[in-house]
């Protein structure tokens, strides 16, 4: 389809494109390729190539991600299918929206940590806990783990290791911990991350409603087919 | 009428403000919780358990504590706690600790003197914060470059320290110290615990005149 069409079709009938869409498979797998991306970068460049130790709100926020990806390559199977994408919603839902609550609580959290205004906060759990209980950090200490501290993100070095140049300098930049900007503190890791769920829930929310929308629609419009061919046929 | 009704509106809240104010106005699950677990023989005490691996438990030791002590209730006594489990050294961490306390205790300081110049505790676990914190320091070359740090804030050679963690009074006290866990695991670290049974949701905590009030009301429960 061409783009003009598509803004065409969209325009005419925005429920009814929105609802195609999530058919199809490409949003579900940017999604889950997304959601993948943010923990394995998390995971493989900042904690262990850069030596920057995840806390504990920031492994809840891995296992919120891989739920979403979880959803997503579900979906993506077949997304025409009812059941695979109820699961595929579910998970990317659950996800997302778990996936705000850590990261807010992660950013008060930060603030509590980088300001005298320490109330209304409480420390970190010297164990995680993972919803319905799952022993991840058992399972996976790697990735689920909380080794570092509580509101920090800084970069820490063990003893006696040779740091690349480029290792030297990434590190250094983000000597003050996580920011999308460091020089400057510009939005924190926290930040950024409940910016990433919180589009990706408000485009998930979206897309179901307009998917129910028109199945609804659908049952309706069949519905009033066969009364109106019962009332030709008595005519 | 719009504006009768925001006065309507602002009189009740200041109504139940008042009464807010007045009688308790803190509630178990939000203020405070019930540990499953007491700790036993803590009648009449306010237990704060820490650990030097903790940020929050540093910030708590520079701003918070030092001023709720000294205005504790008279019939309540400070005991700190120092928790094994967290961090790599904490179990060094709390032999020293409990070392170091038995001493202070020893040189005739009160629970109220031990955020005060003299305490070797403080001294330590001061020592400990900034080098962990601040400087980020890890120790990556093992417990004795750890104890290093601690003993030469307060100038104790590591044979004397070898000596007296054979002494069974730190033995007992480590062994005080155990109920740390279960406590920490309630809320993590630090954490307020009066008489054994209430530990304080730090999240609730909005003032130091407030946790003082909170540990009053919890102390005659």
């Amino acid at each position: 389809m061409k783009l003009s069409e598509m803004i065409g079709n969209f325009r005419s009938d925005p429920v009814g494109s929105i609802s195609q869409w999530q058919d199809k498979r490409f949003l579900w797998i940017f999604m889950a390729a997304l959601s993948l991306f943010m923990v394995i970068l998390a995971h493989s460049v900042f904690q262990v190539w850069l030596y920057m130790r995840p806390c504990e709100q920031c492994v809840y926020i891995r296992l919120a991600f891989f739920a979403m990806a979880f959803g997503g390559i579900v979906a993506a199977i077949k997304p025409s299918n009812p059941a695979l994408k109820i699961v595929g919603y579910l998970f990317a839902i659950w996800g997302s929206f778990k996936g705000v609550l850590y990261s807010i609580k992660l950013d008060k959290i930060h603030h509590a940590a980088h300001s005298e205004d320490i109330f209304g906060v409480q420390g970190c759990s010297p164990e995680p806990t993972f919803p319905f209980h799952l022993p991840l950090d058992k399972w996976s200490p790697e990735w689920f783990k909380p080794t570092g501290d509580c509101g920090y993100d800084n970069p820490i070095i063990p003893d006696g290791a040779q740091l690349s140049s480029l290792q030297k300098a990434i590190t250094d930049f983000y000597s003050e911990g996580w920011y999308l900007w460091p020089p400057a503190h510009f939005m924190n890791m926290a930040q950024c991350t409940v910016i990433t769920f919180g589009v990706i829930l408000l485009f998930l929310l979206v897309a179901a409603v307009c998917w129910i929308v028109t199945l609804v629609r659908k049952r309706q419009s069949a519905a009033h087919e066969e009364t109106s061919g019962y009332t030709g046929k008595l005519a | 009428m719009s504006f009768k009704f925001l006065k309507t509106i602002a009189k009740s809240f200041a109504l139940v403000a008042f009464f807010a104010g007045t009688s308790f106005a803190f509630t178990e699950g939000t203020d405070y919780v019930k540990l499953a677990k007491p700790i036993p023989n803590a009648q009449g005490t306010l237990i704060k358990v820490f650990s030097y691996d903790c940020p929050f438990c540093y910030k708590y030791d520079k701003k918070i504590t030092p001023n709720l002590v000294p205005k504790l209730p008279k019939d309540l006594t400070f005991r700190p706690f120092h928790l094994k489990t967290k961090g790599k050294y904490g179990v060094q961490g709390s032999e020293l600790f409990a070392v170091l306390l038995l001493k202070d205790q020893k040189a005739g300081l009160s629970d109220r003197d031990l955020y005060g110049p003299k305490s070797l505790l403080k001294k330590a676990k001061m020592a400990y914060y900034t080098a962990y914190h601040d400087k980020k320091e890890r120790w990556d070359s093992g417990p004795d470059a750890y104890l290093k740090t601690g003993l030469d804030a307060v100038g104790m050679t590591r044979a004397e320290f070898d000596k007296a963690k054979t002494d069974p009074k730190v033995k007992a006290l480590l062994k005080e110290w155990d109920a740390s866990y279960d406590v920490a695991k309630v809320q993590g670290v630090p954490g307020f615990v009066v008489n054994g049974k209430y530990l304080i949701m730090t999240k609730s905590i909005t003032s130091i005149d407030g946790m003082l009030k909170l540990i009053n009301e919890l102390k005659t429960k």
